[in-house]
């Protein structure tokens, strides 16, 4: 007898319609041990694991656990095989308590709900070494604790195998490091882990072995103690790729885009950004770190115009922009994208063609009443062929399209217009490398074009290769500006979790002010006693 | 042996046609069976029923003319309807913008009637049909913008107001009400066919209403309205994604209000064909046209080419069967409603087919031979 594994897939092929997602994979997992699983975009890796959740049958294979073949038809019968999920988007019921969220999913829990339920769970959760109120609901918690109450549910239910689809995409450098604590503990218990993540340091830091998926194929698993970043993107990619990000030093100008003093409030009337001072020159690239939900996406959208503001004043090339319709701000350059957790929600409409989506900011341009087409598919085509989109056509639906695809398309399109002003949030969200390399270029390009991009990201170490400056926020508050080439991962995590504060570093000037500025000297320092 | 779902990338015309029109052939069978329970034979019915009672017939013209009456207020509702549905405003209310535009366009015959000459008395009825109708559904949209209130709870509330108008008008004998027919102690609605009746245009002995060239002229208009101008581009974003929109710069509030005001006063301009045909109002005026319209326009995918074959073949059903049952006296003309019911909930059948396939589950791997 061979090796026992925990489980073990074999030639596993999923296909929906003509997209093969899965084509003959063979992955092991033994007991004890983290496997990481990596590939780029499409790749299959969630298709893969969706199939050992329950959630989709394979077409063809075998899966074994323990040794015994099993057919895994529901979620419930991969519970039954101790087999549990953390998906990527949390499947959690946001009015109930940590507590119910676990109990609802229990089996034989009797009709009635006992007050012993919050007891049980908290001990449960502190067997595992897990700090957690069972009482709080759902919608007041923290990202990373609905994470935790995830895991929790998932070992209450008796999973010795773990899967974790992407857990430290939405977490903080100092809670991924805790979330790997945790995810180590459970394998010195006998756990099987499997996580999926793009980030090629993290499966280096967690993992034991690392499993390769390239277009739905299976390339191949290595010992991680074996390889490096290197060998990892050739086996992930096919080919060689150069995994620095350039820097392109720019005459920079004067500044485009002037915040001052910018409070603005978010859906449920708290403040979301707090008296808030920065400014874009052109030929840079700005960043904006932060914890997720920190003001970020409001930020964007009251430069966009879209989001009434409640102080303070916004200057693009010493006009003033507050008050002005998306569209007049658009006819500034001033081009905003938002790329949103599920990526299609603003800046295209998923079930139009590329052509039309390429039409959304200048229909109006066209003469008469009829929109021209010939100019959009003409757009459409331009972009295509500048960004390699892969698609069938440029009539194709904009949801048809792979996410790196969408994206290249709606950066492309903001590009093609001319800004001179760029403000991107997550652009690269969940993209593979490739991709994400692709959109680095293009804001790259921009930037020696003399643009001023305002570039929103959640990935500290593409931060600090891309940007020039990085701008931290901590709950709506400017934490400081740092040069990306001088700070450090942890003095940025520091800032954003608002135990560092470095807004009076230098002190020859209010921060966030240009000292050439276009604001009138009558205003000059409007606004400074708040911060 | 297992079967399971796999979607389908893309299904050709053919395939797509002879699926919709499998769906259809196997509501006849089962609608025939039925037919045969009750001891009719439907090859006979049917016969009777598609042919609409005109072969063999010496006025048959006259059947076709009764069938195009039945034929424009449902295709127009539908194109009307497409449109609100195509921004993913659930206008269900067309039974009740239906009813306002007929008693408008009535109003209009009754007061302007006896003093204009015809031809502006007819214009103006249809101007006040869609008047009355565009304002009832831009009420709701206009609520619904205002103040985020669900349209398809309004819209269908809305019909059941519009509904009882309609018949407390019907049922109140009183000397204001010259809607109704002075002469009968019963309250009965009184016709003013004598005072405007929309014009035919002869072609032999039969008739073409006018009505019906404007019904499709409409549809070719709003053909291209959606797919080219720039408003129906604004319909398509907005339905698609109310952020994109904004994000746009569109003025999200005032396209929601447009496209409601204009598809309800299509539906009022429908109205009004109706009564200027008709010539009498009644509280059955509608003819369900205001839900059939629903299902004409999901029919159709929201096609506006689709809808006017959609409608003409629910026509045909409807009056066909009305023909049928003055022969097969046992077979009362609601047969249609419950053939029109199968015939949907195949179509809808047929539409899982074209995105998806059936397969068996292969097993794959080697054979250990322990079940």
């Amino acid at each position: 007898m061979a090796e026992q594994y925990a489980i073990e897939m074999r030639g596993i092929t999923k296909t929906f319609g003509s997209v093969v997602a899965n084509k003959d994979v063979e992955l092991n997992v033994r007991p004890g041990e983290i496997l990481a699983l990596l590939g780029e975009n499409g790749s299959g890796k969630t298709t893969l694991m969706n199939m050992l959740s329950g959630i989709y049958a394979p077409d063809s294979g075998e899966i074994r656990v323990n040794g015994q073949p099993v057919t895994i038809a529901s979620p419930q019968d991969a519970k039954r095989l101790g087999i549990g999920m953390v998906h990527q988007h949390f499947k959690l019921v946001d009015v109930f308590s940590a507590a119910d969220n676990i109990w609802m999913g229990k089996e034989k829990a009797g009709f009635l709900l006992k007050k012993n339920r919050y007891d049980e769970i908290e001990a449960m959760a502190k067997k595992f070494g897990f700090d957690l109120d069972p009482r709080k609901k759902v919608h007041n918690m923290a990202v990373s604790e609905k994470q935790t109450l995830e895991i929790i549910k998932v070992l209450y239910y008796g999973a010795k195998v773990i899967i974790l689809d992407e857990p430290t995409a939405v977490l903080t450098v100092q809670e991924i490091q805790k979330l790997f604590g945790v995810l180590r503990r459970m394998k010195a218990d006998g756990h099987s882990v499997i996580i999926i993540t793009h980030k090629l340091n993290e499966v280096l830091d967690i993992s034991d072995r690392v499993a390769i998926l390239r277009k739905g194929e299976y390339v191949g698993t290595v010992n991680t103690a074996e390889t490096n970043e290197q060998q990892l993107t050739e086996y992930m990619v096919g080919r060689k790729v150069d995994l620095n990000i350039e820097r392109p030093v720019v005459e920079k100008t004067r500044p485009l885009l002037e915040i001052r003093d910018l409070t603005i409030k978010n859906d449920e009337g708290a403040v979301a950004i707090d008296h808030v001072n920065f400014y874009i020159r052109g030929g840079e690239i700005l960043g904006v770190a932060g914890i997720a939900g920190c003001g970020q996406k409001e930020l964007c959208e009251a430069i966009a115009g879209l989001r009434p503001i409640e102080q303070g004043q916004m200057i693009h090339k010493g006009d003033n922009i507050v008050g002005l319709s998306p569209k007049a701000i658009l006819d500034k350059g001033i081009s905003m994208s938002f790329i949103p957790e599920d990526r299609l929600g603003m800046g295209l409409a998923p079930s139009l063609s590329i052509t039309d989506n390429m039409l959304l900011k200048n229909y109006q341009d066209a003469k008469g009443p009829f929109v021209d087409r010939k100019q959009g598919r003409a757009d459409a085509e331009h972009v295509i062929q500048e960004l390699g989109v892969v698609t069938p056509s440029a009539e194709t639906p904009v949801r048809r399209l792979s996410g790196g695809n969408v994206q290249k398309v709606l950066l492309g399109r903001e590009i093609k217009a001319g800004p001179n002003v760029i403000i991107t949030a997550y652009p690269v969200r969940g993209l593979d490398i490739n991709s994400s390399y692709a959109i680095y270029n293009i804001l790259n390009q921009q930037k020696k074009d003399g643009v001023g991009v305002l570039f929103v990201g959640e990935d500290l170490d593409v931060m600090m290769a891309l940007c020039d400056k990085i701008m931290v926020l901590c709950h709506g508050k400017v934490m400081g500006v740092v040069h990306a080439h001088k700070t450090t991962k942890e003095e940025l995590g520091l800032m954003m979790t608002g135990s560092l504060d470095l807004t009076n570093k230098y002190e020859d000037k209010p921060a966030g002010f240009a000292k050439d500025t276009n604001f009138a000297p009558e205003n000059q320092g409007d606004g400074k006693g708040e911060t | 042996m297992r079967f399971h779902v796999v979607k389908r990338d893309h299904c050709p015309l053919w395939k797509l046609l002879g699926l919709y029109v499998l769906a259809v052939a196997v509501a006849l069978v089962l609608g025939g069976l039925l037919l045969l329970a009750m001891g009719v034979n439907p090859i006979a019915y049917y016969g009777r029923m598609f042919t609409m009672g005109m072969v063999g017939n010496k006025i048959a013209y006259k059947s076709f003319e009764n069938y195009l009456k039945v034929f424009v207020p449902l295709a127009l509702t539908s194109v009307a309807l497409s449109l609100a549905f195509k921004m993913r405003f659930w206008n269900i209310g067309g039974e009740g913008q239906f009813i306002l535009g007929a008693v408008a366009a009535a109003t209009v015959a009754f007061k302007a009637g006896p003093v204009l000459p015809e031809p502006l008395t007819l214009v103006l009825m249809c101007l006040a049909g869609m008047l009355a109708a565009g304002l009832y559904g831009a009420f709701v949209a206009a609520l619904k913008v205002r103040f985020g209130t669900n349209e398809t709870l309004m819209t269908l509330m809305l019909n059941y107001v519009a509904l009882y108008f309609i018949t407390f008008l019907g049922e109140t004998k009183a000397p204001w009400n010259f809607y109704l027919d002075d002469t009968s102690a019963r309250p009965i609605f009184t016709s003013f066919a004598s005072l405007a009746s929309f014009p035919k245009i002869p072609i032999g002995k039969f008739g073409l209403n006018i009505c019906v060239i404007l019904t499709l002229l409409i549809g070719v208009l709003v053909y291209v309205y959606l797919k080219y101008s720039k408003q129906g581009y604004e319909i398509a974003v907005v339905g698609d994604s109310v952020g994109t929109a904004r994000y746009a710069g569109m003025k999200v509030n005032r396209i929601v209000l447009r496209t409601v005001f204009l598809s309800a006063c299509l539906i009022g301009l429908a109205a009004a064909f109706k009564v200027g045909t008709a010539g009498i109002l009644a509280t059955t005026i509608t003819d369900d046209v205001g839900w059939t319209g629903v299902i004409v326009a999901w029919l159709s995918q929201l096609n506006t080419g689709a809808i006017f074959v959609v409608s003409a073949l629910i026509s045909m059903l409807q009056y066909g069967s009305t023909t049928a049952a003055s022969t097969f006296s046992q077979v009362d003309s609601s047969f249609a409603d419950m053939l029109q019911g199968a015939i949907l909930f195949l179509v809808l059948a047929a539409d899982f087919y074209t995105r998806f396939r059936i397969v068996p589950v292969k097993k794959g791997g080697n054979d250990n031979g322990n079940g």
